[in-house]
């Protein structure tokens, strides 16, 4: 598969997808590199996140480096209308969305698809850890990355399969250290840049402090108990997650507690013990599916955020998406964010966790 | 194969004055400033550049002060002129623009900006109270010709004060400083055949201008700093031959039309009032300018989409938004294709033929 065809290759300006491109290149391919401008970056905290100047320059670097044309993109008015806006509206809806689910499906990829049509490229290259693959009948599969840690499997399952078959991602088979050490054989000018750990567009991690940034409010209520009773006050209900167990406001010796029920029209927060967090059963909505839709209950494994390890369920596809009753009883389900269903390694589909 | 087509942000080297510039790098490379024999060589350069410049524009060699390129000698233009009101128009480009900004911000100056819709600027400026107009000649990205001639007579018989940047004009239109009467113009290397880090204001005897940078008495007091005397050797013998450059300009004005005629097809062109012959700017239908000018790049196509700007982030194109007020998409689908000497028929073909190729791959 290489020489001739035109591969567009994403650069973020971080180590992976530099790694991605210089694999590629190696490999022979006609590289086009892009970086598609997404966010402004503002304030003090502009290194080592998406979208910061000193990223976009890495990015240019990195291709210098490798003798590629490079070219800075500006989508950031998608960005806002499909992963920002949703974003602040899910967090005052009292969810936990996932932007990075929507930012591969509706913006990256797809995007970065057309732009390859654009330029001549007929496949769209990117650093993420996550393994395309065919079946026995040429069907295009999704699986997880060989590095279970830094696998993002979890964010591409609403990729559609006529774009995931024209992406490549070099690093599915790479171990995070792997990569480093395929970085610095290569020369890549980053290859010890360190990783970024928070939401691109909120580099220092405070989602609050940026929603009521971008809405220009700020709301104060009640933490409660499940009977009602009051045990403290929190500034906004979009600062918890289901789950939570820091910053709830109620210290001492108590025990400890965890957000449960996040209800944003009263401004309360519901906080419980750690077994009143457990749940067997949840509902996902926006079902996505690999393959055909499945009519009849199935059995696989079902993971409820980016850091949880999937746990076995019975899946039972419904009218609005699927049913999940787990084996044993799963913790923290957030509403918003996303359940994806595997098979093994192999991403059966998702949807997003309803209220 | 490449073409260049680009000449608005950056002219190739004409061979002379690489000449030039490679002899004055093995000469040159002293302190100009010094009182000793490597001094006095560098500074030889520097006078010979200044001579040629000045001959080139029809100026007293004193009267030009040179600088680090075009942006450098707008700032001083604008900014070292002293002003309360200040008039200028709605395309300027950044170098003035924003030198503007700074004089609103830091001196509380008040502007006045003249509209040029669809290109067309008013014959006439509304002076009452202004005590300086800052207007360009030539349009950097749509090339529109501004009544700069005009506007300087009326800004005379006002007693107004008029900086004039005329970077895109030099070497494009016939130009006399002298027979002009403005008090200051900015020009720059990089758009006649010249390198880039190579620029020159002339100021008029009687306007005193201030320097901006700090910490030396060079060019008379009037720009702190070492001049280059490599770059300024460049730009010296390239204003040498901007009589060839301007004989040239009919052929390139009729190699611009045979383009913007086969670009009709895919889009309307921006500006519609007189403009130079170097340039064409077209809103290219259902195309973003930035996604356009990558995609011609891979095809060895160069072009651009606004102003050139090395933050690396595309914007649409200012001007053609100031044109256009109320038509946001020719702003985002500017192509600007810009010609000079060295532009060739074969050139044109090959450029015509990559933009048919380009555009082909949204309607399949």
């Amino acid at each position: 598969m290489s020489g001739g065809e035109r591969v567009l290759v994403a650069m973020s300006g971080g180590v992976d997808s530099s790694v991605a491109a210089a694999l590629l290149k190696e490999a022979g391919h006609d590289l086009v590199g892009v970086t598609l401008h997404l966010w402004d970056a503002s304030g003090g905290h502009a290194v080592g996140r998406c979208c910061a100047p000193e990223d976009r320059e890495d990015a240019r670097r990195t291709c210098d480096h490798l003798g590629i044309p490079h070219y800075v993109l500006d989508e950031r008015r998608a960005f806002r209308e499909r992963v920002v806006d949703p974003f602040v509206a899910g967090y005052l809806a009292g969810t936990t969305p996932s932007p990075c689910v929507h930012c591969n499906q509706e913006v990256k990829l797809g995007r970065l698809l057309e732009i390859a049509r654009d330029l001549g490229a007929t496949r769209v290259a990117t650093g993420h850890y996550a393994r395309i693959t065919r079946d026995a009948s040429n069907a295009i599969r999704l699986h997880r990355g060989h590095d279970r840690e830094k696998d993002q499997s979890y964010f591409l399952y609403g990729v559609p399969l006529d774009v995931l078959d024209r992406c490549m991602f070099p690093l599915g088979e790479l171990r995070k250290g792997q990569t480093r050490e395929e970085g610095r054989r290569l020369g890549v000018p980053n290859w010890d840049k360190k990783d970024s750990q928070e939401l691109c567009f909120v580099p220092d991690g405070d989602v609050g402090g940026f929603i009521e940034r971008e809405t220009g409010v700020a709301r104060t209520g009640e933490v409660v108990d499940a009977s009602g009773e009051v045990l403290g006050h929190h500034d906004g209900v979009y600062r918890f997650t289901v789950g939570q167990r820091r910053g709830l406001g109620i210290g001492g010796g108590a025990p400890p507690r965890y957000v449960l029920k996040i209800l944003p029209d009263e401004d309360r927060v519901v906080v419980g013990d750690v077994e009143d967090l457990a749940a067997l059963t949840a509902h996902a909505q926006h079902a996505v599916w690999t393959g055909a839709s499945p009519a009849e209950p199935f059995e696989a494994e079902v993971q409820v955020r980016y850091r949880h390890r999937a746990a076995p369920a019975r899946v039972t596809p419904t009218p609005e998406g699927f049913a999940i009753a787990f084996h044993e009883p799963a913790r923290a389900i957030a509403p918003g964010q996303a359940a994806v269903v595997y098979r093994g390694d192999q991403v059966i589909g998702g949807g997003l966790l309803a209220v | 194969m490449s073409v260049y087509l680009d000449h608005h942000a950056a002219t190739p080297l004409a061979p002379e004055v690489v000449e030039a510039m490679t002899e004055a790098r093995a000469a040159a490379w002293a302190n100009p400033s010094s009182a000793h024999a490597a001094g006095r060589a560098a500074r030889r350069w520097i006078e010979e550049a200044r001579a040629r410049v000045a001959s080139a524009i029809g100026a007293r060699p004193a009267d030009v002060v040179f600088t680090s390129g075009g942006t450098e000698a707008c700032n001083l233009g604008v900014l070292g002129i002293a002003a309360r009101r200040v008039l200028t128009t709605s395309v300027e480009h950044p170098a003035v623009a924003e030198a503007i900004a700074e004089a609103i911000a830091s001196r509380g100056v008040e502007v006045v900006t003249v509209d040029v819709p669809r290109g067309v600027a008013p014959a006439r400026l509304p002076l009452d109270g202004v005590d300086l107009v800052c207007v360009q000649w030539v349009n950097h990205e749509t090339g529109a010709r501004l009544p700069v001639e005009r506007w300087v007579a009326e800004c005379r018989d006002a007693g107004v004060p008029v900086f004039v940047d005329a970077c895109q004009a030099l070497g494009k239109l016939e130009i006399d400083v002298t027979a002009l009467g403005a008090s200051a113009v900015a020009f720059a290397a990089s758009k006649i055949g010249g390198p880039l880090g190579a620029g020159a204001l002339w100021i008029a005897r009687d306007t005193a201008v201030a320097s901006r940078a700090l910490g030396g008495a060079q060019e008379r007091g009037r720009r702190a700093g070492s001049p280059d005397p490599v770059a300024l050797a460049g730009f010296g013998v390239a204003a040498s031959h901007l009589g060839r450059r301007l004989a040239a300009m009919p052929a390139v004005a009729a190699r611009r039309d045979r383009l913007e005629a086969a670009l009709l097809e895919h889009g309307e062109v921006n500006g519609e009032g007189p403009r130079v012959g170097t340039v064409t700017n077209v809103a290219v239908r259902g195309w973003n300018g930035a996604r356009l000018v990558a995609a011609l790049d891979v095809e060895g196509v160069m072009t651009s989409h606004g102003a050139a700007c090395s933050s690396g982030v595309d914007a649409p194109s200012a001007v053609v938004q100031a044109m256009y007020p109320d038509e946001a998409e020719r702003a985002e689908s500017a192509l600007r294709l810009s010609l000079g000497p060295s532009t060739t028929d074969d050139d044109l073909d090959a450029a015509i033929d990559a933009i048919e190729r380009v555009v082909s791959r949204r309607r399949t």
